[in-house]
């Protein structure tokens, strides 16, 4: 069923590779200037839902890769399948070293907070994005905790561990 | 009325009404707060035991953290703690506010809540069974009888030590002392 839309994307979009990883989901790998591009494709072609935007850390090849998943909000949309609804889930690879992306949230509004969690756990920054402040977390981390190279075990040596105990006087 | 119990409520009226009119303010913060809805409800029904949830601090004397403690919700924890009415008994609910638990190795939860605000008993397990809290409540019925559920006024006494490592896990506090904090203690 896929067939058609994946050879729409291929058509319309170079440099993209699209898998059929299973069979009510399709996957595009794709460039990092063309995201907006294809997601407003697939914004118009009916993939209207922005389920999810989440990061891998891909420490040994010095990639952040960036995953968004997409589907159809009403079922009648889905028609073409009977129950299961089709998952378009669109990936991008971005530098280690300078972590920038643009912002999607003018595309899907519902983004924001997921680009403000990858922004708070990831270090990624994102452009044009309306307020990319803290989110969770109360303490200041030299590196993002989400990261590949976060030594949590570490962490909590330097920072919980050293809390001391309370010595209580004897009753 | 126990009539054994008639003299210690001859003795200390006040001290044996707070034991068996534990109310309780449930600190829902992980995944233990699963096990308080059965307790409270008919089907173990807490009030057997004579505790009874709360909405408020201002209302309460047992506080039941249930569940891992996050950086963020140690800040909730320490000022309800401190809202709380004196006598107040502090019940740590599962394995997480005992060493961490399961996140012990975590970037952002508080490992050892005793270093934050006193605890006066422990209930172990991932999770315990909702019968642990009637144990956990009978144990602290006989805490309160031989005076060792003193968590209040160790809070009291070594509250520069506590203050010192609230502000070492969360920064610079933005309310004030809640006891004077003077050099000698």
């Amino acid at each position: 069923m896929h067939e058609s839309l994946k050879h729409e994307l291929e058509s319309m979009f170079k440099d993209i590779l699209v898998i059929d990883t299973e069979d009510n989901q399709l996957t595009v790998f794709a460039q990092r200037s063309q995201i907006s591009v294809i997601l407003q494709f697939l914004k118009d072609k009916g993939f209207d839902h922005l389920t999810l935007v989440s990061a891998v850390d891909w420490i040994e090849e010095k990639k952040f890769e960036l995953v968004y998943i997409l589907t159809r909000y009403l079922e009648e949309a889905n028609k073409d399948r009977d129950k299961e609804k089709t998952y378009l889930i669109v990936k991008t690879r971005i530098s280690r070293e300078k972590p920038q992306l643009e912002t999607i949230t003018g595309i899907f509004p519902n983004a924001e907070p997921y680009e403000r969690e990858i922004h708070e756990l990831f270090g990624i920054s994102f452009e044009g994005h309306p307020r990319l402040t803290p989110l969770f977390l109360e303490r200041e981390y030299k590196i993002p905790p989400f990261r590949k190279d976060f030594d949590t075990r570490k962490y909590v040596e330097d920072v919980f561990d050293t809390i001391p105990i309370v010595e209580e006087k004897d009753k | 009325m126990d009539r054994n119990q008639i003299m210690k409520w001859l003795k200390a009226p006040a001290k044996m009404s707070n034991k068996y009119s534990l109310h309780a303010i449930y600190f829902c913060t992980g995944c233990g707060i699963i096990e308080v809805p059965p307790v409270i409800t008919a089907r173990w029904d807490a009030e057997r035991f004579g505790v009874i949830p709360v909405a408020t601090p201002r209302q309460a004397n047992l506080f039941l953290i249930t569940g891992y403690v996050s950086v963020k919700t140690l800040r909730a924890i320490i000022r309800t703690y401190e809202q709380m009415y004196e006598p107040k008994y502090t019940v740590g609910f599962g394995s997480c506010p005992i060493n961490g638990g399961m996140y012990w190795d975590s970037y952002n939860t508080i490992k050892h809540l005793d270093k934050y605000i006193p605890i006066d008993g422990w209930i172990a397990g991932c999770m315990p069974r909702p019968e642990a809290i009637f144990i956990a409540v009978v144990h602290l019925w006989t805490l309160i009888d031989k005076e060792k559920a003193n968590g209040y006024i160790r809070y009291r006494e070594n509250y520069k030590s506590y203050r010192r490592n609230q502000e070492l896990a969360l920064g610079k506090l933005e309310w004030p002392p809640l006891y004077p904090i003077n050099s000698s203690s």
